[in-house]
């Protein structure tokens, strides 16, 4: 959903934090070459040296799958290509309606389009990687013989088996909503088709042999003087007074802020909530970038278009903990008009936003827009 | 990969092969066509009856090494297989479809990369000319495997919470269907309906990713949580989803597809009454329990003094022995998720049994064992539970 985590500093952006802490790990270490065997691919993050990882829901794991696509990009193309998911469609020999695009992710270094794909919407339904490269043509990227790690999700049981009291089957599926790689560690937010209980995740990368991880479960204070249980949809990393953090937009659509170290298995933490955008909308995805001096967040939303939002008054912003009456509150923000249908969103380079959109008669388009 | 070229439409030779699914056989070929004794044609695999492959038979060989001379090869470039879209204005646009290109016993073959669906036209173009030598003019051939419906008969065969009165602050349903769905859009089929017969804007927490289970016959419906807790803006504004004396259906639409691509045989409607809120955790000491008789495989009997969440109640409710091991038998629910029952694989034997509940079931509102939904911050935080079970004893006599 977002290539390698962009993080805000109070002064500025800085990849180069990220980098500065990352460059002695073999991050390949204890890969292995093959086919990793996914049954599913929801969200996608890059992590470092083109590693691009792929959550299994049905395959309760994440996967790193290096890409071996580590050729810095030439200069800054701009992307324009109609009906992405006919030409994807026509690739996997089906039609366009049973193409389903789970994410969009950027390779930070190529900035390559790599698109989660759902060949069917069926049980049958066949995982595919598609890479986008500048000129345009979708390709499907072979995954029978890669380097790859998998990281089981912490507390997902298997499927198929019954545990004490021959529990009907094993109905429980764990959901992704949301993963982002920051510095050493990949951060996951999702939710459990049975206890309503957001969780974020913290799980520890290169994975080990079994990738226990964290288990945070998150309250927030956005809704009055009650904590709620809503699921992060999207999230990004960023530094605050010099502290890693996180913060995660909601549906209905606080915008919460969490340190980082407090993710802790089986903590519980509370949440610091820096703005209410506005009820009735749905997060979909959330990108960092740097303008004019200054760091901004653009969020795209399902009824309430994109939100540019200032980041230079978060450390004076203070915790929204009481009913909101106005339209919005906390950090400032304004709505792109100009960007419509916006389906999925990346960082594509330092001037550019790569995004799906929906077109004219139905059709998704992939193309670059000029970060606002 | 190769776009294609629009000359296709003046193609001057067309082969149309179809072959019908249900035709047995190792291989269906339709009327050949001798263009320069050049054939094609789709078959079905031998190996595999479910995969087609394509075919040309009758290629000049040595052209055909040459070809193969180039690094990498151009296959596309000589022989590849698209899905009509039946828009031609489209179709020029589509890249042709993945697979893979063999040459063996004078035969070249193409294995499409995902199987052949049904009701797609499929259409394979040989451009001759790209060999050595060879002749200008395109030979084509087309192949549908006729729509099937194998399994028209999906229903929605029940929705959770049985009861017909649910609280103001109900948290989730549960749809179950009689075979695996479809999924993406799916929000579009599911309506909440008041009684006047109008939809509730936006009642369910739409994801993405959606709640299916494993199988994909059971989706989880969340309402929106920003509809059903006091003090929350949008349920200011525009009131909770679901209110305290009104009648509603929840309406499932037949034209939802299932995972072989038919629609629903029927539409489904749940109608219910919506009763007061819960904001009551759950307390298993409030649970009435009917201890079975030892030396019997009778059934351990709960009673709830309201309904459990389904799903929740058969996984995190366990017993132990007297020896504190987990007891392995068959678990159901009844009296519309009121009553909770356990078949044990071995008889009871006499002893202090124990009813090992995990906090984090819940009732229709989302209520924990200990800990409502909706927790009150100012309250003195040892009112929460901590531990991620409690346990009730009873006894076997």
């Amino acid at each position: 959903m977002k290539s390698f985590i962009r993080l805000i500093h109070a002064a500025s952006v800085s990849l180069s934090i990220a980098a500065a802490t990352t460059h002695a790990v073999d991050w390949t270490a204890g890969m292995k070459e093959g086919n990793p065997g996914l049954r599913s691919m929801g969200p996608l993050a890059f992590g470092p040296e083109g590693i691009l990882f792929v959550a299994d829901t049905r395959g309760a794991a994440v996967v790193a799958i290096a890409t071996a696509d580590t050729v810095p990009a030439a200069g800054n193309r701009p992307v324009k290509v109609d009906g992405i998911n006919q030409k994807i469609a026509g690739l996997l020999g089906t039609m366009a309606d049973q193409i389903l695009i789970e994410d969009l992710a950027v390779n930070p270094i190529s900035h390559n389009a790599y698109l989660a794909i759902s060949r069917g919407r069926g049980p049958d339904a066949i995982s595919v990687l598609v890479r986008v490269k500048s000129d345009g043509q979708p390709e499907i990227i072979p995954l029978d013989r890669v380097k790859f790690s998998r990281g089981a999700l912490p507390d997902a049981p298997a499927e198929g088996v019954a545990g004490p009291g021959n529990r009907p089957g094993n109905q429980r599926q764990e959901s992704v909503t949301d993963i982002a790689f920051y510095e050493n560690r990949l951060l996951m937010a999702g939710l459990s088709n049975e206890e309503f209980a957001s969780t974020l995740r913290a799980i520890p990368f290169p994975f080990e042999s079994v990738g226990r991880g964290t288990s945070v479960e998150i309250f927030h204070g956005a809704h009055g003087k009650f904590e709620t249980r809503s699921p992060v949809r999207t999230f990004v990393a960023f530094k605050v007074r010099n502290e890693p953090h996180l913060l995660a937009a909601y549906t209905c659509t606080p915008l919460v802020e969490f340190s980082m170290d407090e993710l802790k298995p089986g903590a519980k933490i509370q949440g610091k909530t820096i703005a209410e955008l506005g009820n009735r909308n749905r997060p979909i995805d959330m990108i960092v970038y740097h303008k004019d001096g200054k760091d901004f967040l653009l969020l795209a939303n399902t009824s309430r278009g994109i939100m540019k939002i200032r980041t230079d008054q978060i450390e004076r912003t203070e915790s929204i903990t009481t009913p909101v009456k106005a339209e919005r509150q906390g950090l400032p923000y304004e709505t792109i008009a100009t960007w419509q249908g916006i389906e999925q969103l990346d960082s594509l380079d330092a001037m550019h936003a790569l995004v799906v959109r929906r077109g004219d008669g139905g059709s998704l388009n992939l193309e670059s827009l000029d970060l606002p | 990969m190769t776009p294609r070229p629009a000359s296709w439409l003046a193609a001057v030779v067309i082969v149309c092969v179809v072959l019908m699914a249900c035709r047995p056989g190792p291989s269906a070929r339709g009327q050949n066509f001798s263009g320069a004794s050049v054939r094609v044609h789709w078959r079905r695999e031998l190996s595999d009856t479910n995969r087609f492959v394509l075919e040309v038979v009758g290629l000049d060989m040595a052209a055909l090494r040459q070809f193969q001379d180039r690094k990498p090869v151009p296959w596309p470039r000589l022989l590849a297989a698209y899905a009509d879209t039946g828009d031609v204005r489209v179709d020029v646009e589509l890249p042709p479809m993945v697979g893979t290109y063999r040459v063996q016993s004078g035969i070249l073959r193409f294995e499409p990369g995902y199987p052949l669906q049904p009701g797609i036209q499929y259409r394979a173009v040989l451009h001759p000319d790209q060999l050595p030598g060879g002749r200008s003019s395109l030979v084509t051939a087309t192949f549908k495997l006729p729509a099937q419906f194998s399994n028209p008969g999906t229903v929605v065969s029940r929705i959770y919470p049985s009861t017909e009165v649910l609280p103001e602050n109900l948290l989730k349903f549960y749809v179950q269907f009689s075979g695996p769905m479809q999924r993406g859009h799916i929000y579009e089929h599911i309506h909440l309906r008041n009684a006047s017969g109008r939809d509730v804007d936006l009642p369910f927490l739409e994801i993405d990713e959606e709640l299916w289970n494993p199988s994909r016959t059971r989706l989880t419906l969340f309402i929106d949580p920003g509809r059903i807790k006091r003090g929350v803006r949008p349920l200011e504004e525009v009131g909770s989803a679901l209110q305290e004396g009104q009648r509603y259906k929840l309406v499932i639409d037949s034209a939802w597809r299932d995972g072989a691509g038919s629609p629903l045989r029927e539409t489904f409607q749940k109608e219910f009454r919506v009763g007061p809120a819960n904001r009551e955790a759950i307390d298993p000491t409030q649970w009435r329990i009917d201890p079975p008789k030892k030396g019997t495989r009778a059934a351990l009997q709960l009673t709830f003094p309201k309904p459990m969440d389904h799903a929740l109640a058969q996984r995190l409710i366990l017993v132990a022995d007297p020896a504190g091991r987990l007891m392995v038998g068959d678990i159901g629910l009844g009296d519309e998720e009121r009553q909770w029952s356990f078949i044990p694989s071995q008889s009871w034997r006499g002893g202090h049994y124990q009813l090992v509940v995990q906090t984090t079931l819940e009732d229709l509102a989302g209520n924990n064992v200990g800990k409502p939904f909706e927790v009150d911050l100012l309250e003195p935080v040892q009112q929460r539970l901590s531990n991620s079970s409690v346990r009730v004893p009873f006894e076997v006599r």
